[in-house]
This record gives structure tokens, C-alpha cells and sequence, in this order.
């Protein structure tokens, strides 16, 4: 016999199990896919976590005043970003803030760029305010200086809030 | 592909029939899943793309509220870990003088040194001003990764309970820097 190859024609392929994993990996991604908030969307910084082996601990999803220290890609310039993730919180902030002729803001200010340390003190008593129940999480970029969150803490310290979180990365 | 064709064609003598519409069983139907599959894993790959799977991680950070006299310690429980503004670190006990440490050794040495004092050792971290941040971080990740092994050797030793002391101080410009100076 010739071992001529035949073109087959008409050929089908059973695209079944094909489709059900995709439907599933596309759903699994869909419900895990978390997209970026306002706060996010304002800030130009780019933070370089330190990263630490032992703790497992998840960052909270709610009530936590975020204060990001990092260097401003354009301007290069350090400074506190501090917001709230909780929505109604971040609009009774700004209300405080409003009150309080807190300089370059508007309406839509979600991060909230502090380049003093009266201002941060200021800001960490509103926040306090706004949510009592509210934690504080430190995210800073770990080329940082340690005075820079050294600063920080000792304003958090004289808010009384004395426990609060440092985001970190875990380490592969 | 094949499917299309089937779909329409070839079966025009059973239309004007209205009445007599039974719900055939459609035997060997086959629907062209191509266009679906193209959309499937068009969003599969944007979602996957989007999604980043590394989420932050927390450190918890205790501090002890500011009050304004001073807390008395013995000095002879207290363990002092210094870091340098050029990345070193240096760590004693009480009054001794301070000696270079490099993260793994600091580990075992902090363990070592609450064993040895059972559950009485504080801890104090002082960090240049300086000092990066990321340092500091390590400092601390390695004060948490001892803790297994204070608790291992505390069992060991007969005490259950942990009772972990632990603060950060600032770094005093003349005192602390004197101390470490040229070490």
C-alpha cells in the first residue's frame, strides 16, 4: 500500500473539554481579578516593599488608614500618602480636610499627599476621628531612610495609635 | 469548519409543516464552538494578565503609647540592637560593649539570650535615622522568626507562656552613635 497522506476532510474535533476548562480558568479569574482603586489610579509613586519571610498575615480589607511613603516619579520628592479604604470614610476625611484649609486638595482627592509633619499629625487625628475602629498600615518603600517612618510612628504614637501594620511582600 | 453547513442546509422539506412539529430528538447536532472558544480565551488571557496574584503582606508593630515618665527597666534584661546608618548592625546586652552582628547571627543570638533570661529579655531597637528602611524590616522579620525557637527553648526550659517585650527607641545622636562608633 502507498503511504500517501490523505488530506482529511471534514474533520472534527471535540471541543467539549476544551471549552469547560477554559469557561473555568476564565471564571476563576474573573472572580479573583481585583481591579485598581481611585487611590490608587492618583498617586505616581512606586513603592518597592521590603520583604519578610514569617508572617502570613493578609492586609485588612477594610477600616485601614493607609499611609504610603514614596518618591514621586516625576517630581522626586518624598512624602506621606494617607487614605482611608473604606468609601465613606475617604468622603468624611475629605470633609475634615476641607475644614481644615488642608492645601492641595479638591473634590476628588482620594490620597491625600502630606509633605509635613504637623500636617501628617493633623491628618492621623482626623482619620481617627472619621473611624475610630480604623488601623493604620505603613507602606514604605524599603530605600527609604528610616527617618522618614521613624517620623510616622511618632505621630501615630501621639494619636494613640499604637499598634498599626507595616505592609510588606512576602519573599519567594 | 464543518459545522456551519449542517446547521441550515438540507433539511427544508420539514418547514410548512406546522402542525405536526413533534420535538424531534436532533440526533448527531453539532454546533460550531469556534467563535466561543475565540472569545473564552481572549478574556481568559485578559483576565489572567490583569490579575496580580501577590498580595501584601502584614507586619504587626506594637509600640508603647507615649507617656511621659520614663518606664523602669533592669538593665541587665535588656538587649539592645543597633543599626548603623551604613547597614550594620550591632547588638548587646545591657551595658557590654556592642559587638557586630549579621542577620543570622542575630537571630540565634536573640534566641539565645531569651532563653538564657527566660522570658524576661526586652528587647530594644534602635535604628540610625539614616539606616534604610528595609533594613529595619529585616531587623524585625528576624525578632519574628526567632520567636519559634524562644518558644521551643522556653518549653524546653519548663515555662509554656511567652511573654514577648519589645520596642523600638530612637537612636540618640551622641549617646548611641558613640557607642558604635568605629566598631
Amino acid at each position: 500500500m502507498s503511504k500517501i497522506k490523505k488530506k482529511r476532510l471534514g474533520f472534527v474535533l471535540d471541543m467539549t473539554p476544551l471549552v469547560d476548562i477554559t469557561f473555568l480558568l476564565l471564571t476563576f479569574f474573573m472572580f479573583t481579578a481585583k481591579f485598581k482603586s481611585d487611590s490608587e489610579n492618583q498617586q505616581k509613586v512606586e513603592i518597592k516593599r521590603p520583604r519578610t519571610t514569617v508572617d502570613t498575615a493578609k492586609l485588612a480589607d477594610k477600616d485601614l488608614v493607609i499611609i504610603k511613603v514614596g518618591v514621586d516619579s516625576v517630581l522626586k520628592d518624598t512624602a506621606y500618602y494617607v487614605s482611608m479604604l473604606n468609601e465613606l470614610d475617604v468622603v468624611n476625611l475629605r470633609k475634615a480636610m476641607t475644614s481644615l484649609k488642608f492645601p492641595g486638595m479638591d473634590e476628588k482627592t482620594v490620597s491625600f499627599k502630606v509633605m509635613d509633619t504637623v500636617w501628617l499629625g493633623q491628618i492621623i487625628e482626623q482619620a481617627r476621628l472619621v473611624n475610630p475602629r480604623a488601623s493604620f498600615a505603613i507602606d514604605a518603600d524599603k530605600r527609604l531612610r528610616y527617618q522618614w517612618i521613624e517620623t510616622a510612628i511618632n505621630e501615630m504614637r501621639k494619636k494613640k495609635a499604637t499598634t498599626f501594620n507595616f505592609v510588606t511582600e512576602k519573599k519567594m | 469548519m464543518a459545522g456551519g453547513g449542517e446547521l441550515g442546509g438540507g433539511k427544508s422539506e420539514r418547514r410548512g409543516k406546522k402542525g405536526k412539529r413533534k420535538a424531534k430528538k436532533r440526533l448527531g447536532f453539532r454546533l460550531d464552538m469556534t467563535p466561543l472558544v475565540d472569545i473564552t480565551f481572549l478574556l481568559l488571557t485578559f483576565f489572567m494578565l490583569t490579575t496580580s496574584m501577590i498580595t501584601p503582606q502584614t507586619m504587626e508593630m506594637n509600640v508603647p503609647p507615649e507617656i511621659d515618665e520614663p518606664v523602669e527597666v533592669k538593665e541587665s534584661e535588656l538587649l539592645t540592637v543597633r543599626i548603623r546608618e551604613d547597614g550594620t548592625l550591632f547588638a548587646n546586652m545591657a551595658k557590654d560593649t556592642p559587638e557586630k552582628y549579621t542577620l543570622k547571627t542575630l537571630q540565634k543570638y536573640v534566641t539565645d539570650k531569651n532563653i538564657e533570661l527566660k522570658n524576661r529579655c526586652i528587647v530594644v531597637l534602635k535604628s540610625s535615622p539614616s539606616a534604610a528602611y528595609g533594613l529595619v524590616v529585616s531587623v524585625l522579620d528576624v525578632l519574628n522568626a526567632a520567636e519559634p525557637d524562644i518558644l521551643q527553648g522556653l518549653k524546653a526550659a519548663g515555662i509554656n507562656e511567652r511573654k514577648r517585650k519589645f520596642t523600638v527607641s530612637p537612636f540618640d545622636k551622641t549617646e548611641d552613635e558613640e557607642r558604635i562608633k568605629g566598631l
